[in-house]
């Protein structure tokens, strides 16, 4: 199964889910309607959009890329054109995109520690530890980086701009 | 009219001159939106006497349509709702190189129509106001459905696909209290939630923090951007060409969508946009990197600023978070805004109009230099600016309000932002290191949208408006227009949609 399928499919348990957190909110009548009417409305059409993204996933977006005129066609630079992506509608392979996921776990660490660090010590492990995963290495670089960056960010917002940060 | 050149009295100037740069150093900041930003000098401006007051807080509306264009095209990170569409094109004229052309051709846009709806303003700002009186709840509905239908036309690629983030961005901006009824939805007892799920910070995550995350994940699929020289960083002749029909089209397009209630500059850009895919000589290179991309929306939104002034100078109404807080600032420096304005404060009425003239001036010759200066950021390695961009969105979703539940949205906008190209939920011709594509911009979109209509709508109903068709009409022959107290929005919502 594609990643098209996949999405369609995340989709289709989110409008699920919110259509069941939706159930407590009333609908009233559509004269006056109520804080669920909305929610319910939305939750439908997502769930059918996501039905019909797992129906087309797969077939229609290829012939449909492959048959656009070249003007339409991006640029040449463009990756997935010279991979020759358009055409096939292959998913790449690709490995496990190690750095990007402990990138994300330390984002959510940082979101956690943020109130309990403050700004500045929780901003300056996060930017040594961002760019190291981007590649600069040794420490000494990510560290005055880090620093920079901090009170700049730290200057501009908290100082100048009076946003008071934890 | 000879009180026109009040505004270029030293005083005037230099609000002038102080409004606009701040305006500018706003809309290239992400998170700080004008209205917050005019929210915090209101103190001063009242020292500073009503003409150069207000003058200074108009300078920072205007301003930021400036500046809000920056960092869309060098980091792909949104200043402003109305800068997103400018994303599209503008990063990736960025990445091939043209980061100069792109920020110029932006400053000049917003010169353009900065002037355009100046003149227009001070020629047909009565009678446009009336027509825009006409509008009543059938109207709004129209306008709304409009704004959703566009979305999904506008993001390029699947139809279907641009749909899906349409509604999921309506189903984001349910959640929160509802400014009509007063209900609370899907917060799960989080305080943090309950003032909704900041613009800002969704958007921060889903264009900044999954570009950085994306970066991690493909760091060789990430091309360098090529070096170029000076005289390289302006626009060519054939990209001035070319920008000037899209240019003309936003300027008019802008100008008469700032006039309808709504966040006008936002949608003004979109429709600016989708405008452009349907006419433009060039449409078939829209989404890849076109110049008719930045000249259009950005001539726009700036029009749409400048339209949005009639009804608050005519009328007394404010149609958008910035211009409610302007009209604060004119109630508390006890000058009356509506049909009587012209004739009680002429010297404020003609000084404000003169000093957009002046400020528009003052805007592109600061900008123009400056765009060698910003043209160099996008040159900076990724392994140094993206670490950079990170901090810079997680202060941006935080300072919005202030609120800690906005750094966890972020995260998560960023990480599901990052997922959605996994999953593909964007078609490819945007998918390959090319920024966020059109799912998550038609998510984020989508959401200011809506709750930008929603909270217009409560603007409507406590100014008398929305209730019946020419409910305005009665309330300004009765003379209540614009004398009530100031619009008040709930916390958070003037500095989340600007």
């Amino acid at each position: 199964m594609g990643r098209e399928r996949w999405g369609a499919i995340g989709l289709a348990l989110l409008a699920i889910g919110y259509l069941l957190a939706g159930r407590r909110y009333p609908l009233d009548t559509l004269a006056t309607p109520g804080p669920g009417i909305v929610p319910l409305a939305s939750g439908l059409a997502l769930l059918a959009l996501a039905v019909w993204l797992f129906a087309v996933a797969g077939r229609v977006g290829a012939t449909r890329i492959s048959n656009r005129p070249p003007t339409e066609r991006p640029g040449r630079a463009d990756p997935a054109t010279t991979s020759g992506l358009f055409e096939t509608g292959a998913a790449p392979t690709r490995p496990i995109q190690w750095s990007a996921l402990i990138m994300a776990g330390a984002l959510v660490l940082y979101a956690a520690l943020l109130p309990r660090l403050g700004f500045l010590a929780s901003s300056w492990a996060l930017v040594v530890v961002s760019s190291r995963l981007m590649g600069l290495e040794g420490w000494w670089r990510p560290a005055v980086l880090a620093l920079g960056v901090t009170g700049v960010a730290y200057l501009l917002f908290a100082r100048w701009l009076g946003v008071p940060l934890p | 009219m000879s009180d026109l050149f009040v505004a270029l009295t030293p005083p005037n100037l230099l609000a002038c001159f102080i409004g606009t740069v701040l305006g500018t150093v706003v809309g290239v900041l992400p998170g700080l939106g004008p209205a917050a930003a005019m929210a915090l000098v209101l103190p001063l401006t009242i020292k500073l006497g009503p003409t150069a007051g207000l003058i200074m807080l108009a300078g920072i509306y205007y301003g930021a349509m400036y500046g809000g264009s920056t960092t869309s095209i060098l980091v792909n990170v949104p200043g402003e709702a109305a800068s997103v569409v400018t994303t599209i094109d503008g990063y990736r004229l960025a990445r091939k190189g043209r980061a100069g052309a792109a920020l110029a051709v932006a400053a000049i846009a917003s010169f353009v129509a900065g002037t355009f709806s100046v003149v227009a303003l001070q020629v047909a700002a009565p009678l446009v106001a009336r027509a825009a009186l006409a509008f009543g709840p059938a109207e709004y509905f129209a306008f709304a459905l409009l704004g959703v239908v566009l979305l999904a036309n506008l993001t390029g690629g699947s139809r279907v696909k641009s749909l899906a983030m349409v509604v999921l961005g309506l189903m984001l901006s349910t959640v929160g209290m509802d400014p009509l009824g007063g209900s609370v939805r899907f917060t799960f007892d989080l305080a943090g939630a309950q003032a909704g799920l900041s613009f800002v910070a969704v958007t921060a995550g889903l264009f900044g923090v999954a570009e950085v995350l994306a970066t991690m994940a493909e760091p060789g699929a990430a091309a360098p951007v090529a070096r170029v020289r000076f005289r390289e960083l302006y626009p060519s002749r054939v990209e001035l060409r070319r920008s000037v029909p899209p240019m003309l089209r936003g300027t008019v397009l802008g100008f008469l969508v700032g006039l309808i209630p709504g966040p006008a500059a936002t949608i003004a850009s979109f429709v600016s946009y989708g405008v452009e895919k349907r006419v433009s000589k060039h449409r078939g290179e829209l989404g890849t990197g076109a110049i008719e991309g930045v000249a259009g929306p950005e001539a726009a939104n700036n029009a749409a600023a400048g339209g949005g002034m009639i009804p608050l100078l005519s009328l007394g109404l404010p149609f958008t978070p910035s211009t409610a807080v302007l009209l604060s600032g004119m109630l508390l420096m006890n000058v009356t805004p509506g049909p009587f304005l012209l004739r009680d404060h002429p010297q404020v009425f003609w000084g404000v109009i003169g000093s957009f003239y002046v400020g528009n001036v003052m805007l592109l010759v600061l900008n123009l230099p400056l765009v060698g200066v910003f043209a160099r950021v996008a040159t900076i390695p990724p392994r140094y600016l993206m670490p950079g961009v990170l901090v810079l969105c997680v202060v941006a979703a935080y300072a919005d309000n202030n609120n800690l539940f906005d750094v966890w949205v972020v995260v998560g906008a960023g990480i599901i932002g990052w997922a959605m190209r996994g999953a593909r939920l964007q078609p490819r011709a945007a998918r390959a290191r090319a920024g966020a594509g059109p799912g998550p911009r038609a998510v984020a979109l989508a959401g200011a949208h809506d709750r930008a209509r929603r909270d217009q709508r409560v603007v409507g109903l406590r100014t008398g408006r929305g209730h019946a068709r020419g409910g305005g009409r009665r309330l300004r022959r009765s003379g209540r227009l614009g004398s009530g107290p100031p619009v008040r929005h709930r916390t958070g919502v003037e500095r989340r949609h600007r």
